[in-house]
């Protein structure tokens, strides 16, 4: 791919995905941003104009998954990694069951006769489950 | 887990970092060994071993006792 993970390094402190630790990693990012800056910031936007931003988009975010995946990281990484992702899932697993059962609350003392739910929610809860399942499924049968 | 990879490296006149570079981690993760904070798995364990021109593998690491 464009960019080479070893010019960046995991984002521990603020967030997720990565952050620059060379000087090509920030010309990297730079150069990532700055077509959008130029066909977004220059004059109107056309349809022309639209399809090369959503091309480039595409193509930042291939890489930058690409890059996520491919960050150097040794066994001590990885565990902590897990160990915080964990954590922040666990965090978010339960703002979204409170979020649901809110919703749900709420509907019951409005006398809706199905509990308005978001639909999103309940998506991201099924998604994560399903995740998790083919994980385990995974990693059960490679060791 | 107790370890003596600094009574090794140092007779070896051989910094973290270079130690690090051989076995692919961290200078970090050596630190954090070398103070015994953190179990290698048993592969870093064999590597780390040979880069210390050691044989076995208790030599480098052992058991603490409590």
């Amino acid at each position: 791919m464009i960019g080479k993970p070893h010019w960046f390094k995991r984002r521990k402190y603020t967030g997720w995905g990565f952050t620059p630790a060379t000087w090509e990693g920030w010309l990297y990012i730079i150069v990532a941003i700055l077509p959008f800056v130029l066909l977004m910031g220059v004059s109107p936007i056309n349809q022309t104009r639209m399809i090369l931003i959503i091309i480039w988009a595409l193509i930042v975010c291939v890489d930058f998954v690409d890059i996520v995946i491919h960050l150097p990281k040794d066994e001590r990484d990885r565990i902590h990694e897990a160990i915080a992702e964990r954590n922040a899932l666990w965090i978010i697993v339960a703002v979204l069951g409170i979020g649901i059962a809110f919703q749900a609350a709420s509907g019951a003392v409005s006398h809706a006769l199905i509990p308005q739910v978001d639909p999103f929610l309940l998506v991201a809860l099924f998604a994560g489950l399903l995740a998790k399942i083919i994980s385990n499924i995974y990693l059960d049968k490679k060791d | 887990m107790e370890t003596k990879i600094a009574y090794y490296r140092n007779k070896l006149s051989m910094t973290q970092e270079e130690l690090a570079k051989i076995v692919g981690v961290t200078r970090q993760t050596i630190i954090s060994l070398e103070q015994n904070r953190y179990n290698p798995s048993l592969l870093l364990a064999y590597k780390i071993t040979r880069a210390l021109k050691m044989k076995y593998v208790e030599e480098v690491f052992g058991l603490s006792v409590a």
